[in-house]
């Protein structure tokens, strides 16, 4: 029974099974240098009968020893791996990296042991060629890290590769990751643990495979405990609890066009450290409940303590908000103080990197902590009720939504002016209130309330509910030379327009933005440009121009052909996939509308139109209207594509597909006109 | 006491207008145009010592003009073994050119610099990232550099990109008394040279360079910007010395690098022996041989001191069968020795330019292959490959002097050139259209040569990656592929057959009546080079092919063919392009040769370049009417 209260706070993420020994799953055991000659005959089938090479197991056991050095716990990771080589493509297969961190207080991984041979067979004879010592190589990667390189002799097509070794770590707060699923299928992953009564772990899986649970004890351990000062050595007692985890016949994990990243859908056990009891001490909590990750961050230098230092933000304050005392423009002129002093390192982090506002103001530069901290240290200065908002970036991948400090890497702000709240980002200059950059889509995240009486936190939605519109208007005149000329007219606003922001102020100047846009426009000559509201994001950015547009009607005997679209044409659907497996997403709200209205020579007649039509998905979520009108020698088409939430399941993904499956015939329709 | 007053006054009136020499108004109008980065200086001197020790200091200021020139706010500088880098300073200015910051020892990062593909070496870095949210700024960094060894000499080419300016720029070389060294240059490039002691002091320097344009398909930047190349005649370096004044001693010393008695153990003999017994020819021999390195070795890259250009032994190789370019051409020359077939050593720059034939150096190579000269011809081989076919050279390796090791000495010879005819792509399609618009279609393409290389990846691809691949890059709206295949028919011969068969459920576009159709169904050029006016840089097409399109297309019942474009024919010096459409009964036949030359072409022939894609991009677009009979 008690196994089954463990269990359910395992299924936090709807599509995870972790089956508690349910289903037959015998652990299986492997001897390192014993292969048998049957295993040179292994073949993959279905999905991955193409694979470079399989996985025939990948075994991982984790337990804890007293560190003779520092007297504390350190966990040894052993991982034994068995692979076979398919084909030429899979010798990388062949060289390991093992990469180790090494902390600023000493805290280090060490390679504790490590084994490593190819295996051939020849005239059914196994020839074992075993890790020569000049293959193994250690490279200094930077401060923090090292890499240790292995290389293997002889492999060939159908070489079997076995690699064992061990890894003695300082770090237990997090262990190290176990992937079930990579980019090999796998016949056998096992995975046990044994964690000393002492400590407690919260075991986070995640990814669409089955994983069996097939053992969960406790069991006896003996930690022996080394001589230090006046204490002898000696063996202790205790209890531990054994888990081990199997997954078999797991295919290789493949990536898919929109999505956050790969790792949020392998099969994988994470372990994050919640408490330690030692004997003779007290009982430690770290971060079981939402209440004590909150006060550990209230108490952290690189958070909490950054925020309440309040020498610079004294100092400088008066210089920003002069005389103001409206919220609204106070936190808008703090906002873009810290947009034009800081400038981003491309890092996020939700540590500081400086346990001091001051210092970050003086280095200019920062990680997203640093700058958005520094941001909530002068609204809070300041007055302005805010607060820091955790986030797990797209790229960290989906946050499980238990407590679970370690999976955040990001903070952001969250203001409150009156009765409305404020999403902010202060890492590009083009960010507004409620435009946080792209990476912090990840739906939610974790609002704080730093307050030392009362330390809470609650999610909240990250969704973006404006909607990102890019409008292109063109007004033409055809002229019997076939040449359009006229106005154009663009507008962007959300992230529509930050995009363009940055694409403009990334070109050398003007004429180099016009270049850039011609380019994919054959024919289009560009006069009279003006671009508003540049440096005014909260604005919409527009971009008006004349241009002159030649080669895009074609004669066809006494036809003229068309394509009303020009080059805003939806060419591909980009779902060309048969079936998806993951959930579509876009990230954010979005919308391209797109108007023209050509007047053309009143000797020419407009052939029968294409029909109007309209698609969309169930419940609206998403649509496309295409509209043909037409007056006197005047026609005028408008496509508005919508999409109007930013996430689509697995089982919605067919929808998308016919949508933009319409969308490209529809606006490959041609206007046909005939010369008299 | 007036003249002390007056000096005073003079004194606190300067120091009120002086200004600071970063000032980003202080940059001359004409080096603002176009540019996103102004070198405001740069000053290297390197100091030779010995043929094995040198000293460089270097310092440089830049302005980063706007968020385009953020690549150039960086310091990067590479060491190893052999050399050292101490003395770092950097400073970031305003756009006043007030300071801002000045950076601390522990702001620079010491980074390995092991390249992509390399397991071991070596090769390290120091590191700063200059960051500012407010352009302009400026960063002016400095560092000094010892060596204990050396093979090269720094060059000097201070504006090497588009978008850069430079206000002044020299290098100083310094080399004692009867040392020798070489050096090539940009035409008009001054030479200062002075005594001074027991050295020779040579400078180069330049001034008020504005900055150029992006151009398209430029072929570098050298033939308008001042640059200059050194390097020894004598050098030691990792307990080596070596003479390379001429490309002939530059062989001599590598085949003496490599001169130890090369030994395969009695399995591999055995081998060889066995494979080569019932060969006739040599050319069948080496196929053999080749074919057995492609399967029994691989290619792994450890780069340590002067095992960047000594190759290891035989033996080595035979017992781990891997090894890098220059292993694994020399034990190939060991297989092919062992079969009594003569071979020599190639150095090679990869995907760089031809050796320079008055220019003897080692830093003008990347890569090692071998070749094989036989009576009639010779063959080339790339043994890094497990996939090449015997006697085929990548582009990045045909076309170009290469270096060959003889006994005798280096020679420069030529790699073989593959012509446009031989980068070929062959293919025809068939399209079966109903009266719905809807069309099954099939398409069978054979890739030659450099097509077959870009082509030849996909075969190593998993079904699932190749169907993904495949629907992004065919053309078609919402296809769907009903299956496909690769084969290359024989391994020793690059030639790459694809076929495909899919179905489209709107492959025609309706105006009213009729429906239009695009021809050519697939190898269309959907874009033109931009214009460039007053060009200034050579261009060049990477490499010349040909490639030849047929597409039959045979009409539903109910519809007649109302309208096919005229025969269209171009012809220029870049190309020629031919396109036609013949109706015959119930189809039409499409066809389309366009054939590339490689070439590097002078500036003012770039409009005439973009006239010629543009008569292609439209000639593309052609459209045949089909018109419901009555």
């Amino acid at each position: 029974m008690k196994r089954k209260i463990t269990l359910s706070f395992f299924l936090v993420i709807g599509a995870i099974t972790i089956y508690a020994q349910q289903k037959a799953s015998t652990p299986k055991t492997f001897k390192y240098g014993k292969v048998d000659p049957t295993e040179f005959e292994t073949k993959v089938s279905g999905i991955d009968s193409a694979a470079r090479g399989v996985k025939l197991f990948d075994v991982g056991r984790s337990w804890f020893e007293v560190s003779p050095k520092t007297g504390n716990f350190v966990n040894v990771y052993e991982r034994h791996i068995r692979f076979k080589v398919l084909n030429k493509t899979g010798y990388d297969i062949a060289d390991l990296e093992i990469p180790l961190y090494r902390g600023s207080a000493g805290s280090e991984e060490l390679l504790d042991y490590m084994d490593a041979a190819t295996y051939n067979l020849e005239n059914k004879q196994i020839v074992v060629s075993k890790l020569a010592k000049d293959a193994k190589f250690s490279e200094k990667h930077d401060k923090n890290w090292t890499v240790k390189k292995f290389t293997l002799a002889n492999v060939k097509e159908g070489s079997i590769v076995e690699y064992k070794y061990r890894i003695k770590s300082d770090f237990i707060f997090n262990l190290r990751q176990w992937n079930f699923q990579s980019s090999v299928p796998t016949l056998y992953s096992e995975y046990d643990i044994r964690i000393p009564e002492y400590l407690r772990y919260k075991v986070t899986p995640g990814g669409y495979v089955p994983v069996n649970l097939v053992k969960r004890e406790q069991i006896n351990e003996n930690y022996y405990i080394p001589a230090s000062g006046q204490e002898k050595s000696g063996n202790v007692q205790a209890t531990a609890l054994e888990m081990k985890y199997v997954a078999e016949n797991v295919p290789a994990i493949k990536a898919e066009s929109f999505i956050t990243t790969l790792d949020d859908y392998i099969s994988k056990l994470d372990f994050e450290l919640t408490s330690t009891k030692y004997p003779n001490s007290l009982y430690k909590d770290y971060s079981s409940t939402w209440p004590n990750i909150v006060k550990m961050l209230i108490e952290d230098d690189n958070f909490g303590h950054f925020v309440k230092k309040n020498g610079y933000a004294k100092a400088t304050l008066p210089s920003i908000i002069k005389n103001e005392t409206d919220p609204q423009i106070k936190t808008q002129l703090i906002f873009d103080y810290v947009k034009n002093t800081l400038k981003w390192n491309d890092r996020h982090s939700k540590y500081t990197s400086e346990t001091n506002p001051k210092t970050i103001f003086e280095k200019k530069a920062g990680n997203s902590s640093d700058i958005n901290l520094s941001l909530l240290n002068l609204l809070t200065e300041a007055k302005i009720a805010a607060v820091p908002v955790l986030v797990s970036t797209r790229e960290n991948g989906a946050h499980p939504g238990h407590p679970l400090l370690e999976k955040f890497n990001n903070v952001i702000v969250q203001v409150v002016l009156g009765d409305k709240t404020y999403l902010l980002d202060a890492t590009d200059k083009y960010l507004t209130g409620d435009l946080i950059s792209y990476e912090n889509l990840a739906h939610q995240g974790f609002k704080l309330n730093l307050d030392t009486d009362a330390p809470s936190g609650e999610w909240i939605s990250l969704e973006q509910s404006t909607t990102s519109k890019n409008n292109t208007y063109y007004n033409l005149v055809l002229s019997e030379d076939n040449k359009l000329s006229g106005t154009l007219y663009l507008s962007f606003s959300n992230y529509a327009a930050l995009t363009q922001r940055n694409k403009f102020t990334s070109a050398v100047n003007e004429a180099e933005f016009i270049k850039n846009y011609k380019k994919d426009k054959p024919g289009i000559e560009v006069k009279s440009f003006k671009i508003e509201n540049l440096d005014n994001p909260s604005e919409l950015l527009t971009e008006t121009m004349e241009v002159n547009i030649e080669d895009n009607v074609e004669e066809a005997g006494n036809m003229l052909l068309l394509s009303p679209l020009l080059f805003e044409r939806t060419k591909e659907n980009p779902f060309k996939q048969e079936e998806r497996n993951y959930p579509v997403d876009f990230a954010y709200p979005l919308e391209e509308n797109y108007r023209i209205t050509i007047e053309f020579p009143k000797n020419y007649t407009l052939d029968k139109l294409p029909a109007n039509g309209k698609v969309k998905l169930p419940n609206d979520e998403a649509s496309f209207t295409y509209l043909f009108s037409t007056e006197g020698n005047k026609v005028a088409i408008i496509s508005k594509i919508n999409i109007s939430k930013s996430v689509f399941t697995a089982e919605e993904y067919g929808y998308l597909k016919e949508l933009f499956k319409s969308i490209v015939e529809k606006q490959a329709q041609q206007l046909v006109f005939k010369k008299s | 006491m007036k003249t002390i007053l007056f000096s005073i006054l003079i004194g606190i009136g300067a120091a009120a207008h002086a200004q600071s020499p970063y000032d980003v108004d202080k940059i001359p109008a004409e080096l603002s145009k176009n540019a996103s980065v102004v070198v405001r200086m740069e000053e290297r001197v390197f100091d030779l010592k010995n043929i094995s020790h040198a000293t460089m200091t270097y310092k440089t200021a830049v302005t980063i003009l706007n968020k385009n020139g953020e690549e150039a706010s960086s310091m990067q500088e590479y060491y190893d073994k052999f050399s050292s880098i101490y003395n770092l300073r950097a400073v970031m200015y305003d756009a006043k050119g007030n300071k801002l910051k000045d950076y601390k020892s522990s702001d620079f990062k010491d980074k390995s610099a092991t390249s992509d593909g390399t397991i071991y070496d070596d090769g390290r870095m120091k590191e700063l990232d200059f960051l500012n949210s407010n352009f302009p700024y400026t960063i002016e960094y400095s560092y000094t550099k010892d060596y204990t060894g050396l093979t090269s000499y720094p060059s000097w080419y201070p504006v090497s990109d588009f978008g850069y300016s430079l206000e002044k720029s020299s290098y100083i070389f310094r080399i004692p008394e009867g040392m020798s060294f070489k050096y090539i240059q940009s035409p008009g490039l001054k030479t200062d040279s002075v005594k001074i002691k027991d050295k020779t002091e040579y400078k180069w320097a330049c001034e008020n360079i504005k900055a150029l344009e992006y151009e398209p398909f430029a072929a570098g930047l050298k033939n308008i910007m001042p640059w200059v190349s050194l390097a020894p005649n004598d050098f030691e370096y990792d307990n080596s010395k070596g003479n390379i004044a001429s490309w002939k001693n530059v062989g001599s010393w590598l085949y003496t690098l490599n001169s130890e008695p090369q030994i395969l153990p009695p399995a591999v003999k055995a081998k060889v022996a066995s494979l080569i017994t019932d060969a006739k020819t040599p050319k069948e021999k080496i196929k053999r041989l080749y074919n057995y390195l492609q399967s029994n070795t691989r290619y792994v890259s450890v780069q340590l001191g002067i095992g960047g250009l000594k190759p290891i032994n035989a033996d080595k190789v035979a017992a781990v069968n891997y090894g890098d370019c220059k292993a694994l051409s020399n034990y190939m020359k060991t297989l092919l020795n062992e079969a009594g077939i003569a071979s020599n050593l190639v150095v090679i720059g990869y995907d760089m330019p031809s050796m320079n034939p008055t220019f003897s150096s080692l830093n003008q190579a990347n890569h090692m292959i071998l070749c094989v000269p036989l009576q009639k011809d010779t063959v080339w081989l790339e043994c890094t490959s497990q996939h090449k076919p015997a006697g085929y050279l990548a582009s990045g390796c045909s076309d170009k002097n290469v270096l060959l090791v003889t006994a005798d000495g280096g020679k420069l010879v030529r790699t073989p050139v593959y012509s446009p005819a031989d980068n070929y792509q062959k293919r025809s399609i068939k399209v079966n259209l109903d009266e719905q618009g809807a069309a099954d279609v099939t398409i069978d393409s054979r890739y030659g040569c450099a097509q077959f290389d870009d082509h030849f990846q996909m075969t190593l691809r998993e079904p699932t990656e190749q169907r993904k691949r495949l629907i992004n890059q065919l053309e078609i709206p919402n296809l769907q592929l009903n299956n496909f295949s690769y084969a290359q028919p024989d391994k020793n011969i690059p030639m790459l057959k694809e076929n495909i068969s899919l179905k489209v459920p709107q492959l025609l576009t309706k105006g009213a009546d009729k429906m239009f159709v695009t021809l050519n169904l697939l190898n269309r050029r959907e874009s033109v080079p931009a214009k460039v006016e007053g060009r200034k840089t050579y261009f060049a097409v990477p490499y010349g092919y040909q490639d030849e399109d047929e597409v039959t297309f045979i009409i539903p019942k109910g519809y007649t063919v109302e309208f096919v474009p005229k025969e269209i024919h171009i012809e220029s010096e870049f190309g020629q392009y031919t396109s036609k459409a013949v109706v015959k009964e119930n189809t039409i036949v499409y066809t389309r040769v366009q054939t590339m030359n490689s070439k590097k072409y002078s500036p003012e022939k770039y409009s005439a370049f973009v006239d010629f894609y543009k008569k292609i991009y439209q000639a593309d677009k052609s459209k045949g009417v089909l018109a419901k009979l009555p």
